[in-house]
């Protein structure tokens, strides 16, 4: 809970708040920009190319060249398009993505047990746009809505390849919710709140998330997030050698631009989730003895941008890195391997806390649950292997054998 | 509710950014569409076919078992703030939901529902492993007929 | 909505709250008639989309944030995603259909005049002439702002734990439903 908002609302706090809601907007508005050049820039580096550089220094203005180039091109609707959808789609796109870091913490001071509270103005308040209690599940109501822009901007389109384009994204992401979900309850354990600042409250010390919950939820959430955001090496939304451009083959101009937009703010939001899930946000050593400004803001603020950059880093190196998924590698990694292991972690370290709390042996219980979790698993591929057997057995064998005879 | 003042405020300061630049973008080029360019994009050829009307019954699998487990997640979430209160007693009862979703997520998948296309299938079928199964008696050879097969190869 | 809050601390009733109430409520209604009224099936799932999110914001009002983050989790981002798979993989024609409507609406007309009754019913035998107390609800309890999902959660794994259990058997019979219908082979 924000304690700006807790109390009262005068003039003062709607002030602070339309402050912050400015800064949130400018500062995403430049961070998109910056991670559309950091993009071009690194996978130029990475093939070994030069990438944007004329327009500004080391091509630095480049993104926001192409966003006025796309402002002067012509905004075509197609004759078959649904049009009062087709022209919704982008709103249903953009907003989400925006709406996602409101709930992030940025800054404030967690270390020895402080809550990130700052003084602004005069008024106590957290360095983040907005702090319900149900902060994570926004989070993921945020991401399920953003479906909504890919899936009824491929269908308004009224043309092939965005409509086959959507309807594999929106499958694509629902898979991935599932286990973009799954890791983040066992984060939950941990923080005992869904509240993001009480998240990275709770990982105050060095306890980051990373490590407390054994590395694999962590895996598990940077892999499905990747999937999340449509981004190689899960990008068949787009796959070009299938499906031209994808979703949005059909939008031009500035609709475009929204598009665009929204996909390279959902890296950068979605960057930020991670850090603040499991790399504890902006916290880090903070000297007792530092003027409080330093403490408040300038570090964390540095902590954070560092931690941002890392993923950031990682998003671009996937891409430049790896090749495409088939569609149904992507299904299976998604359903038959990554939402079983984070249930199956999940249910592992329940027993583990409950024991500790109970005062059972942890090692006993934790290799109890790991061992029903085990049969499980067993069962999910015996599952798999019958599947496959059944559909082989309702192919008669003598249509395929004997035809070269 | 004031907590979500700030998300309603950043939500309309995200819709006026998109309609202020569509509108901005229609007064520096408005659109002027001839028959070419509004027909829909195929790749430079007159498109001859709707648009598919029909998608496989799988995508419908997919939603239905992630209904399934967004309502397990959505019980998840709560249990996660009262897991240490509820202690033995509350591991039995997730552990018990939890294999129950389980059991339809393998219902689901035995069915087949969440296979796509044929190559795993092959791959792991029992005709790939049949000894009278190789490459010259399953690809049937087009236009050898009458010709001579070279000596290497007759064996 | 806490804006007027000080203010009304020792009231009942919460201004801005009506008011967004009201505003929603006539929006809501509008859309469920267009969802019935619409000649094309998949805006007639995009004004359910409207419909259940102003059930979530409505939610959001009476300070129940948890159910209404799974109103918007499981209805927006689960049912009708699946509504629209389920339309796609039968048809989405763009533009207009006219076959939609089909001679049931006698009945229509009486499953909602049952329903209306049936709910106004218990909500007037439950509650009658109770006042909500927004002001009670600021701040949301003290530990961590969590005291009203901690107490959701006590009586779901408490009071109500049969019936979560057997949710889950309800969901396994959604799904042996729909692999029936989808293989037909």
């Amino acid at each position: 809970m924000d304690p700006l908002l807790s109390g009262g609302i005068g003039l003062s706090e709607i002030l602070i708040v339309l402050l912050k809601v400015v800064v949130a907007f400018a500062g995403l508005m430049v961070g998109v920009m910056a991670m559309v050049w950091f993009e071009r820039k690194l996978v130029a580096d990475m093939q070994n190319r030069i990438g944007p550089n004329r327009a500004g220094p080391f091509g630095i203005l480049q993104t926001l060249a192409d966003g006025i180039k796309l402002f002067f091109k012509e905004d075509l609707q197609p004759e078959r398009s649904d049009p009062f959808v087709f022209k919704l789609a982008p709103y249903l796109a953009l907003v989400p993505a925006f709406l996602v870091f409101t709930v992030i913490p940025i800054a404030g001071n967690f270390s020895d047990g402080q809550d990130g509270v700052v003084t602004l103005f005069g008024h106590e308040t957290l360095m983040q746009v907005a702090d319900p209690q149900m902060g994570i599940l926004f989070v993921l109501a945020m991401s399920s809505v953003a479906v909504y822009g890919v899936m009824l901007a491929g269908w308004s389109s009224g043309s092939k390849y965005p409509l086959l384009g959507s309807v594999r994204a929106s499958a694509q992401m629902v898979s991935y919710e599932a286990a973009l979900g799954l890791s983040v309850a066992t984060v939950l354990l941990f923080a005992g709140t869904l509240s993001t600042n009480g998240i990275v409250a709770s990982q105050a010390g060095w306890r980051w998330n990373i490590w407390m919950t054994l590395l694999v939820p962590f895996v598990v959430f940077v892999i499905a997030a990747t999937a999340e955001l449509n981004r190689p090496p899960f990008d068949l939304v787009e796959a070009e050698q299938e499906l031209v451009g994808g979703f949005h083959t059909e939008y031009s101009s500035i609709r475009f631009a929204l598009f665009f937009l929204a996909e390279f703010m959902n890296t950068v939001t979605m960057s930020a989730v991670i850090v603040t899930l499991f790399l504890g946000g902006p916290s880090g050593p903070i000297p007792s003895g530092a003027p409080g400004w330093v403490q408040d803001f300038l570090l964390p603020l540095i902590y954070f941008f560092a931690k941002l950059l890392v993923f950031l880093f990682v998003f671009v190196w996937f891409r430049a890195t790896l090749p495409r998924f088939r569609y149904d590698q992507l299904m299976d990694l998604g359903w038959k391997f990554l939402i079983p292991l984070a249930l199956g972690w999940f249910l592992i370290l329940t027993a583990i806390k409950v024991a500790r709390d109970q005062g059972w042996n942890p090692v006993v219980a934790g290799a109890v649950a790991a061992l029903a979790v085990v049969v499980g698993g067993l069962l999910l591929r015996s599952s798999i292997r019958a599947a496959e057997d059944k559909d082989f057995d309702a192919v008669d064998p003598a249509d395929l054998d004997g035809a070269g005879a | 509710m004031g907590q979500y003042l700030p998300i309603f405020a950043l939500l309309v300061l995200a819709a006026l950014f998109a309609a202020i630049s569509f509108v901005a973008s229609r007064l520096l080029n408005p659109p002027r569409p001839t028959p070419a360019k509004v027909s829909p994009y195929e790749c430079g050829i007159v498109d001859q076919t709707e648009p598919p009307e029909r998608f496989p019954v799988r995508f419908f699998l997919i939603a239905m078992i992630f209904i399934v487990f967004d309502i397990e997640i959505i019980f998840f979430y709560p249990f996660t703030l009262v897991y240490a209160e509820l202690g033995g007693f509350g591991l039995v009862a997730i552990a018990i939901f939890s294999a129950a979703v389980f059991e339809s997520f393998l219902y689901l998948i035995s069915n087949g529902a969440l296979d796509w296309g044929p190559a795993k299938r092959l791959r792991r079928s029992r005709l790939a492993s049949m000894p009278a199964r190789t490459t010259r008696s399953t690809i049937r050879r087009v236009g050898t007929e009458g010709r001579e097969v070279p000596a290497g190869e007759a064996a | 909505m806490s804006l007027l809050a000080a203010a009304s601390a020792t009231t009942t009733f919460d201004v801005p709250a009506n008011v967004v109430f009201a505003v929603l409520a006539v929006g809501m209604v509008t859309a469920a008639i267009r969802v019935v009224t619409t000649k094309n099936i998949v805006h007639a799932a995009l004004w359910l989309v409207v419909v259940l999110g102003g059930n979530g914001i409505v939610y959001l009002l009476l300070q129940a944030e948890f159910v209404a983050m799974t109103q918007f989790l499981v209805y927006l981002g689960a049912i009708i995603v699946l509504f629209l798979f389920g339309i796609m993989l039968t048809r989405a024609p763009l533009g207009r259909s006219d076959d939609l409507d089909n001679n049931q609406r006698p009945l229509g007309v009486l499953v909602g005049v049952v329903l209306l009754a049936v709910v106004g019913f218990s909500l007037a035998r439950q509650w009658g002439r109770d006042t909500l107390s927004f002001a009670a609800y600021q701040g949301g309890g003290a530990a961590g702002g969590n005291g009203r999902t901690q107490a959701l959660a006590n009586s779901i794994f408490g009071e109500y734990l049969i019936p979560f259990e057997v949710v889950s058997v309800l969901l396994l019979a959604a799904l042996i439903g729909a692999i029936v219908l989808a293989r037909r082979d």
